[in-house]
């Protein structure tokens, strides 16, 4: 039976952590309608920012944690000031083109730093001796990660629910021209989803840097790993990231527990996400907890 | 005197000889954490050779371009070489070799990869492994399990891999040796993804009895894998510790990136590779470290296993030069490729990267034929024994 709930609970861990990486995707097109396909490069400069501050500038890793979701929140707004305002009301296909510009861009500069092709890793700060109950076991990384993931799901929850700029949020997700009519700035609003996913991804980079190391390769995947979360919990839902991240890492680890190796399956793991996503799609297209929309002519 | 100058004018120029090569590998990309401390041995050794005359008045033209692991600008990359007179190619990854296979063979030039699967040197006969292929490395590390295997029974064995042509490289002679009477049992073979946590399928190997995983992949996925062992308490405190997992690897599993990557969870980890590592003391590598010292590289770089490795490559191509000037040929793809073939017997070279000659002939394609077992001791790799070919992989 431990071995189920050693499952479950590594499911919720990386569950939780594709939710976060994927809460990125949600912000933006939360309110801009946006799909940033550079979120996976943003997810590896947070990590490296974390990394340079810890390692290079002497910083103790919270500070440089908190630092490092800091300087990606105004690196995203200027990002968005710079490339993407001037794109607002043009066709969401040139808005989507640009953003892989920008993946290029940003991997240019990424392999311009020594983080574009060596390999680094986090001082250890937590205790390396994990927490076991009952013959499950979880290590503190995994735990901080998910404690962070909690905090911040819960705190873009409360921000979009109840704080006027998260309501203003919403309205401009909804209808920007009734937005602007009034008053809401929509191009502060879109600024201000591409800072907040850029803090998100500061935070997830830290994270998956600590359990896997600082690779470029890995970290920046991680953009599109998460895609098929995004798409299952609804392009526009953070409880639908949650709920679809977590969804996707228990398929993934009771498919790499009880089918992969067995019966000449390889690979579930791998696979299976994406075949219970398209069934859900058939079923529900706009995911689990996205707006449908429905458009009179 | 104006006579004497005229012609001093006249008289055609001798210039020093000037030998094309080209290297196309990924220094951005995929895999450019290999690629980048090799093209810097490259890069070092050929201005080493440029600046100490080791071609006497001769100099060696290299050109290193960064393909981004993508084919099509290897492609590309290798024909740009070829129009700018390159006689020899120092090529990079597997798929790549596998893909241009058939235009080093048309075209007749050698080439030294820095792959080392077996099947790419079978699919041009141009290509010449610079070390012990994958299969050798995974077979002597199946033997070195057979030999040392604590407890009773046969050791039940799983294959870590990475999902492509290269992390599949090795499994047929594997399975073929074993098949031979290698004794150990092939539990599981698993084609690892991007997993951030590893505890479904190291409790799945430990419930069938899994004692040792055989990584044949790059570093990230076996640190997440090792890291998720240590954590579950499932990592052997010694080779072989019952009901617990020994973790072994190829060489691009293995290296300081491991253990800068995995911390403690490397230690225990065995690696074999057929190169020396700057860990162990001795003359081999205070050279390396002072050629890295000369061109300004980083401790991270002149301590790099793929940094040896490309030095290493880079010697290989300048010794077929220098053999094939010695001969009083012209140095050509053709003489280069003939030269190559006679390197063997008391014709071996030493390069002393290596932990052993290097030897080629019309039916070997493969440079080291030997081995060395490392070990992570102390957050360091040690040399574990001597070195070794695999007995049931000629």
């Amino acid at each position: 039976m431990s071995y189920f709930f050693q499952l479950v609970v590594s499911g919720m861990v990386v569950g939780s952590i594709y939710a976060l990486s994927a809460l990125g995707f949600v912000l933006i097109y939360k309110s801009s309608r946006v799909l940033n396909i550079a979120h996976g490069q943003i997810i590896a400069a947070g990590a490296f920012i974390v990394y340079a501050l810890t390692v290079w500038a002497g910083v103790h890793i919270i500070p440089s944690f908190l630092a490092s979701m800091v300087i990606t929140f105004f690196l995203s707004m200027s990002v968005e000031r710079v490339f993407l305002r001037r794109l607002i009301g043009e066709p969401i296909i040139s808005v989507i083109m640009v953003t892989i510009g920008l993946m290029s861009i940003l991997d240019g500069l990424i392999y311009l730093t020594p983080f574009g092709s060596v390999n680094y890793s986090f001082p250890e700060f937590l205790p390396t001796t994990p927490i076991s109950l009952g013959g499950v076991s979880i290590s503190w990384t995994q735990l901080v990660g998910v404690i962070i993931t909690a905090i911040l799901i819960g705190a873009f929850s409360w921000f979009f629910k109840r704080s006027t700029i998260g309501v203003s949020m919403r309205a401009v997700s909804d209808d920007q021209l009734a937005s602007m009519s009034v008053g809401i700035s929509v191009p502060k609003v879109f600024g201000l989803a591409w800072a907040m996913a850029g803090l998100s991804a500061a935070a997830a980079g830290g994270i998956i840097g600590n359990i896997t190391g600082l690779n470029f390769e890995t970290l920046r995947a991680f953009g599109i790993t998460v895609f098929p979360v995004v798409i299952l919990g609804g392009l526009d839902s953070i409880i639908g990231a949650v709920v679809a991240g977590i969804i996707m890492g228990l398929i993934q680890q009771f498919a790499a527990g009880y089918l992969d190796g067995n019966w000449g399956l390889n690979g579930t793991a791998d696979v299976l996400p994406y075949i219970i996503l398209l069934v859900i799609l058939l079923f529900k297209p706009h995911g689990l907890f996205g707006t449908h929309e429905i458009e009179r002519v | 005197m104006a006579v004497g100058l005229a012609l001093a004018f006249m008289a055609p120029v001798q210039a020093a000889e000037s030998y094309q090569l080209g290297l196309s590998l990924a220094i951005t990309g995929p895999t450019s954490d290999a690629g980048n401390p090799y093209s810097k041995g490259v890069e070092d050794y050929m201005r080493l050779v440029n600046e100490t005359g080791i071609l006497g008045d001769a100099k060696v033209d290299c050109p290193i371009r960064d393909d981004m692991y993508e084919t099509a600008v290897t492609k590309r990359n290798f024909e740009d070489f070829l129009d700018q007179g390159m006689v020899l190619f120092l090529s990079y990854a597997t798929g790549a070799n596998l893909a241009l296979a058939n235009d080093f063979t048309e075209v007749e030039i050698p080439v030294i990869p820095a792959s080392f699967h077996k099947g790419i040197a079978d699919a041009s006969n141009y290509i010449f492994l610079p070390i012990a292929s994958y299969s050798h490395q995974y077979v002597g590390l199946g033997e070195f399990v057979a030999k040392n295997h604590k407890g009773g029974g046969v050791p039940k064995v799983a294959a870590f891999i990475h999902p492509s042509a290269f992390g599949r490289a090795p499994l047929e002679d594997f399975k073929t040796a074993v098949a031979a009477g290698l004794k150990l049992e092939i539990v599981e073979v698993v084609e690892h993804g991007k997993d951030l946590d590893n505890s479904a399928l190291l409790k799945r190997l430990a419930s069938k009895g899994v004692q040792y995983v055989l990584c044949q992949t790059i570093q990230s996925p076996v640190v997440t894998l090792i890291n998720d062992s240590q954590r579950l308490g499932m990592t052997a405190k010694s080779f072989g510790e019952e009901g617990k997992l020994t973790f072994l690897g190829a060489h691009y599993t293995g290296g300081n990136d491991l253990i800068a990557l995995a911390g403690s969870a490397a230690e225990g980890f065995y690696w074999t590779t057929s190169y020396r590592l700057t860990s162990e003391k001795g003359p081999w590598t205070d050279w390396q470290l002072e050629l890295a010292k000369k061109y300004g590289r980083d401790d991270k770089t002149a301590n790099s296993h793929n940094y040896t490795n490309g030095i290493m490559a880079a010697q290989v191509a300048v010794e077929t030069i220098r053999r094939t000037r010695e001969a009083g040929k012209e140095i050509n793809s053709a003489s280069l490729f003939e030269t190559l073939n006679q390197m063997n017997g008391d014709k071996s070279y030493e390069p002393l990267t290596t932990v052993g000659p290097v030897n080629y002939s019309d039916t070997d394609r493969m440079g080291v034929d030997t081995l060395q077992l490392y070990v992570v001791k102390n957050g360091v790799f040690r040399a574990e024994g001597e070195p070794f070919k695999p007995e049931f992989l000629k």
